[in-house]
């Protein structure tokens, strides 16, 4: 169904190609995950699919991309509209009419199809996606896990006979991108659509994949083959498969139902309860909301709320979408006013806090970094947050020097990848050296070495004595670093307790590891290797 | 300069001819002496300009279309009107338009006159379905925005410090002769009633000099208290945050590569 | 057999939108107060009866606080300018000349009666203009029109519709910008602030545009059917010879020397052009998702405002600056029924749907408003 034959794209002012020499094909059906870390050239290769590369970029093609039999050569993205769906990265972004119905009947509207024809495509979308309550539903107020169904429907009413998939699930929840997946999934088994879908996530989505195709970049071979196979190789993998590796499991498990029978002698071996890891010398409470209470007009964001956050240690709050997470992060930096209840960072009420006073005793990464950054240069946003925080010249520089190196301090921001933008804003937000850290869902479109950064950056800074606060829907980071969970619903707090207890007690928020092995609480591979050793 | 929107002969004559028959929509009052016989069209002449000028801008923009407007164009067209539309109500009250051309004339001047033109256009229907405000006012105001994106397309080249002055001095200017040249449309069915003394009010069969007179004391008496303020918000705004608005904007002429060929080798 | 009322649904928004036009052309081609408060009371009975439940709606209440001010401003210019009209004298005002370089006009003087009530007659003309439009406005979403575009206007179309579909985007990206900046402990205000809020709000639309415009590309947007150069030169042709036409006639109407032939001239240039550009001009090889159907309370509005135009036309021929009389007016009786039709739609069109409104726009007045 998709062909490459000796693809190579060079961008136009690059030295280096991006893609070189790629042959693959991809047969009719199947689905296909696309495996490759930040800058291995995947968001190319999938854009080379429908011919947006080199089409709508720019650049040089060398070789032969064929779908469908078509060319991209002869046909640019818009002829091959029919054939090719694309979702892409954040499809919020990309939705070219105002309500769900309508936005459904868009590519079919471009490609004239029929009145009737086009009213019977939407409402089996409708139904096939389980979108029908949303029909009427203005596309901007969509939640992150419809408005990726929505889009998916958007590129399916043309009957595509290839889907392709630019992270659909790494900044869901879990219960929404399981949705999305299901979704994904009875396409390929109902319709046999093929799909191509490229995913940070792996261990969301490797379970559902046919083939694996492993984009090691700098221009080395791509490999495509049976998931197992190329797990067993591939230097990017969830945590079940790292576990597997480590043990010597054959058949590698990818599935936590794969890995429970050859667990069982693991758990045998381990004892009951793991080795208590010294415990973080904690310090003064740093950060508190009593009785919080936050109202948006009629609707009740958080409900006598408390909790505490001491130096020196890692909380991690998590919940659904909408249980209160960013809204509790907002009332600690002041962004709200509460409805009853106190919060405080230090001493002080956050909402009094001005200028140097707010940024010195708590600080917070957004869910986009990319909002605190407004300079032109990376450098000179280091100067001016050496300026704003009142710090030594070359302050936040040299944080940003260990939280990512290699970075070049003349480029745009928004230039940077993810990963190097997080690192920058946390850079900017550290230079005021604020005892309470709040972090807003940052491992979005973070691939495995930079959450592996990440995770070590925040165990340092808890040694160091900053109070950190970390929502997150990403279980394993949370299981990685935090001693404590706090997790909330519908503005409550349901739980709040060791990490160990809370996480492993639930069957959503319980990472790979914690279900493989319950009802031993074990929660990451380094914990299960260090008790191994232990015994 | 990225020309993002390129006028085809055609597309560029039909903005002269709307922009003829628009000047002439906007000054008969201050020419038009018609006889005794033909008073009746007193009533006729605004009329049919207000028809006619909402279809002719529709017949340029379908052939601004027809030489092709790109994903590329219209998706920045679009996001761009929209942000324009949504600083004039935000910054304006009743009478601002300041701070929609202060990001229509560097947008005008990054992606060309053509863009210029289209997204003045664009920004003033959208800014009016957004405040329920479309009449027959809508027209006018398009026309005299797509103008102003149009002109700041044609400035001359320059960089740095003398190009933000030159928008600046642009955006004064515009933001002056917009509210001026606005006043006409309403000019005559404004005031005309209130009699054949008053000093600047409308006045059918004086002849041009004198209504053209009257017409500049209106505007001073009535509307320049709006429209100086607004001139110098424009240029100050440009001169004070013209440079990373102007970086942003050549940075996404530079990413969507409007001049993009792709190449294709075996 | 019985009569069940229509179902419920939203009109054709150009049904509404003539309708309006007829009762603005009315109102401008009358100085009687009794005519122009008709006009508005019927605009303002169909609003309430007929106007969708989305925040839009309230645009008839709007346009009409708009046009009062009006009239309170032409009646303050008339006392301060507008003096020196003859008739029945109520108060005088001290008189300032000023200096002639700034065109010599002369402040206060004495007021009468006859300037007070014309003032009040053209400020209310111009107010029923406005409350007109703001009926339209409330009645059918100007976004809605664009629904109704021919095919060849469907670039731009696209871009409105874009353009408002991404200003719930524009204002939630403002107030997430906003926290952020106060996050870095800057200030929120002043044209510094001004800059750490547009900057990020600006970079971040543009980097939607280009994602957006890559999904069009892939969705197929752009795609258009060879046309046979043969048409392409006729309707070229006829677009030019159209546009031409429209020119000379303006300046014919203009100059006043033959206004007849000028405005016949205008008119039918751009018509040809219109007819030339669209009809034959090219196909956008396009279809259209559910069009807004046009039925037969549809034909009823547009009937009801064409009673009303002809009626006006035909009837009423004040003059446009005379004065009016200080005299109780007398109601004249066919354009006084012609303006009672037009209010018959408020009866007699389907209902609103009381669901939520199948529209953009609801969200986002919403939020410019917060």
């Amino acid at each position: 169904m998709i062909d490459f034959e000796n693809v190579t794209v060079t961008y136009s002012g690059a030295t280096a190609p991006v893609l070189r020499d790629v042959t693959l094909h991809v047969p009719e059906g199947e689905l296909c995950l696309v495996v490759g870390s930040t800058g291995s050239g995947k968001s190319t290769l999938l854009g080379a699919v429908n011919g947006l590369v080199p089409h709508f970029t720019g650049g040089r093609l060398a070789g032969r991309v064929r779908v469908a039999g078509r060319d991209t050569r002869d046909h640019p993205p818009r002829e091959l509209a029919d054939v090719v769906g694309v979702v892409a990265q954040n499809p919020s972004a990309t939705f070219v009419a105002d309500t769900v119905e309508d936005e459904l009947a868009y590519t079919m509207e471009s490609l004239a199809i029929p009145p009737a024809v086009m009213r019977r495509r939407v409402e089996d979308t409708l139904d096939l996606l389980g979108l029908v309550e949303l029909r009427d539903r203005p596309v901007s107020t969509l939640s992150g896990g419809q408005a990726q169904r929505v889009a998916i429907g958007a590129v399916l009413t043309a009957h595509p006979r290839v889907l392709v998939l630019d992270e659909p699930t790494s900044a869901l929840d879990p219960a929404a991108a399981e949705d999305v997946l299901a979704a994904v999934q009875r396409l390929v088994h109902d319709l046999g659509l093929t799909v191509l879908m490229a995913e940070h996530r792996l261990e969301r989505v490797v379970q559902h994949a046919d083939t694996v195709l492993w984009l090691p970049g700098g221009g080395a071979p791509v490999e495509r083959g049976e998931p197992r196979v190329i797990m067993a190789r591939s230097p990017i993998m969830p945590p079940i498969v790292t576990l597997g590796r480590a043990l010597g499991w054959s058949p590698l498990p990818l599935t936590v139902r794969d890995a429970r029978s050859p667990a069982r002698a693991l758990r045998e071996r381990l004892p009951a309860v793991p080795a208590a890891t010294p415990a973080a010398r904690l310090g003064a409470v740093v950060g508190s909301a009593e009785r919080l209470t936050v109202r948006y007009g009629g609707l009740i964001a958080l409900r006598a709320v408390t909790m505490q956050v001491r130096a020196g240690e890692i909380v991690a709050l998590m919940g659904r979408n909408g249980a209160g997470k960013s809204t509790l992060l907002s009332a600690l930096t002041g962004l709200v006013t509460p409805a009853s209840g106190t919060a405080r960072v230090g001493a002080a009420d956050p909402r009094s806090l001005r200028g140097r006073e707010l940024t010195r005793n708590v600080g917070l990464v957004p869910q986009q970094p990319g909002d605190l950054l407004y300079a032109d240069t990376v450098a000179q946003e280091c100067t001016t947050a050496d300026a704003e925080a009142g710090a030594e010249r070359g302050t936040a520089k040299a944080l940003l020097q260990r939280l990512a190196d290699e970075l070049d301090t003349e480029l745009h921001p928004r230039d940077l990848s993810e990963g190097q933008r997080l690192a920058l804003a946390l850079a900017v937000v550290l230079t005021s050296r604020p005892p309470l850290l709040l972090l807003d869902e940052p491992t979005r479109g973070l691939d495995y070495p930079a959450k592996a950064r990440l995770v070590a950056t925040l165990r340092e800074l808890a040694e160091q004595g900053h109070g950190i606060v970390l929502a997150t829907h990403d279980v394993e980071l949370a299981a990685e670093v935090s001693a404590r969970t706090v997790v909330l619903a519908d503005g409550d707090v349901v739980a709040d307790g060791p990490s160990r207890e809370v996480v492993t007690a639930s069957p959503i928020f319980a990472p790979q590891v914690a279900k493989v092995l319950a009802p031993l609480p074990y929660l990451t591979v380094h914990d299960v290797l260090h008790n191994l050793d232990v015994a | 300069m990225n020309n993002a929107l390129i006028l085809k002969p055609r597309a560029l004559a039909a903005i002269v001819a709307v922009t003829l028959v628009g000047i002439g929509a906007f000054t008969w009052p201050l020419v038009l002496g018609f006889s005794a016989a033909d008073a009746g069209h007193a009533h006729d002449a605004p009329w049919i300009f207000l028809i006619m000028l909402p279809l002719l801008l529709l017949v340029v923009a379908a052939e601004i279309a027809d030489g092709g407007i790109d994903a590329k164009a219209v998706a920045l067209l679009g996001v761009l009107a929209g942000a324009c539309a949504v600083l004039r109500p935000i910054t304006g009250g009743v009478t601002g338009v300041q701070l929609m051309f202060f990001l229509l004339i560097p947008a005008g001047r990054v992606f060309g006159p053509g863009f210029g033109f289209v997204l003045g256009n664009v920004a003033m229907f959208a800014s009016a379905a957004l405040t329920g405000g479309g009449g027959p006012w809508l027209p006018f105001q398009m026309l005299a925005a797509g103008w102003v994106g149009l002109c700041a397309g044609c400035l001359p080249p320059m960089r740095g410090r003398a190009e933000l002055c030159l928008l600046a001095g642009f955006g004064l200017v515009a933001g002056i002769l917009y509210g001026f040249v606005l006043n006409l449309w309403f000019w005559p069915f404004g005031t005309s009633g209130t009699g054949a003394g008053a000093a600047v009010t409308f006045v059918p069969r004086a002849p041009l000099v004198e209504n053209l007179h009257r017409w500049l004391e209106f505007s001073m008496t009535t509307s320049l208290g709006f429209d100086i303020p607004r001139g110098l918000a424009t240029a100050v705004a440009l001169l004070v945050v013209g440079r990373p608005v102007l970086l942003a904007l050549r940075r996404a002429a530079r990413r969507a590569a409007f001049d993009a060929v792709p190449e294709f080798a075996s | 057999m019985s009569h069940l009322p229509p179902p419920p649904r939203l009109l054709h928004p150009a049904a509404w939108w003539l309708w309006a036009l007829a009762l603005a052309f009315a109102s401008m081609r009358t100085n009687d107060p009794l005519l122009l408060l008709t006009i508005a009371a019927v605009a303002a009975i169909v609003v309430a009866s007929r106007r969708g439940r989305a925040p839009w709606a309230r645009a008839y209440g709007l346009l009409l606080k708009l046009g009062l001010f009006t009239v309170v401003v032409t009646m303050v210019l008339q006392i301060l300018l507008g003096a020196r009209y003859p008739g029945h004298k109520l108060f005088t005002l001290p008189s300032v000349a000023l200096p002639h370089w700034i065109g010599g006009i002369s402040l206060g003087g004495t007021i009468t009666g006859e300037a007070m009530l014309n003032a009040f007659v053209s400020g209310l003309r111009l107010a029923v203009l406005l409350a007109c439009f703001g009926a339209a406005n409330a009645l059918a979403h100007p976004a809605r029109l664009v629904r109704i575009l021919p095919a060849a206007l469907y670039e731009v179309g696209v871009a409105v519709v874009v353009a408002l579909t991404f200003v719930p985007q524009l204002a939630e990206s403002v107030v997430r910008v906003r926290a952020a900046q106060r996050l870095r402990g800057r200030s929120i205000t002043g044209l510094r602030g001004l800059r750490g809020l547009l900057v990020p709000v600006l970079e971040e639309g543009l980097e939607r545009a280009i994602a957006l415009a890559a999904s069009m590309d892939s969705r197929g947007y752009g795609r258009r059917a060879q046309q046979p150069k043969l048409a392409r030169r006729i309707s070229a042709a006829g677009v030019l010879l159209g546009l031409g036409g429209a020119v000379v006639g303006t300046y014919r109407i203009i100059s006043a020397d033959g206004q007849k032939l000028g405005i016949a001239l205008l008119c039918s240039g751009v018509g040809l052009a219109m007819c030339a550009g669209f009809v034959a001009g090219r196909r956008v090889h396009r279809t259209r998702y559910r069009p807004d159907p046009w039925r037969g309370s549809e034909w009823l509005v547009v009937g009801c405002a064409a009673v009303v135009a002809i009626a006006f036309a035909l009837t009423v021929h004040d003059p446009v600056t005379t004065g009016v009389a200080l005299a109780w007016p007398r109601l004249r009786i066919v354009p006084f029924l012609a303006v009672l039709v037009a209010a018959l739609p408020a009866v007699l069109t389907p209902e609103v749907p009381s669901g939520q409104p199948k529209a953009r726009a609801a969200v986002v007045a919403e939020r410019v408003a917060a």
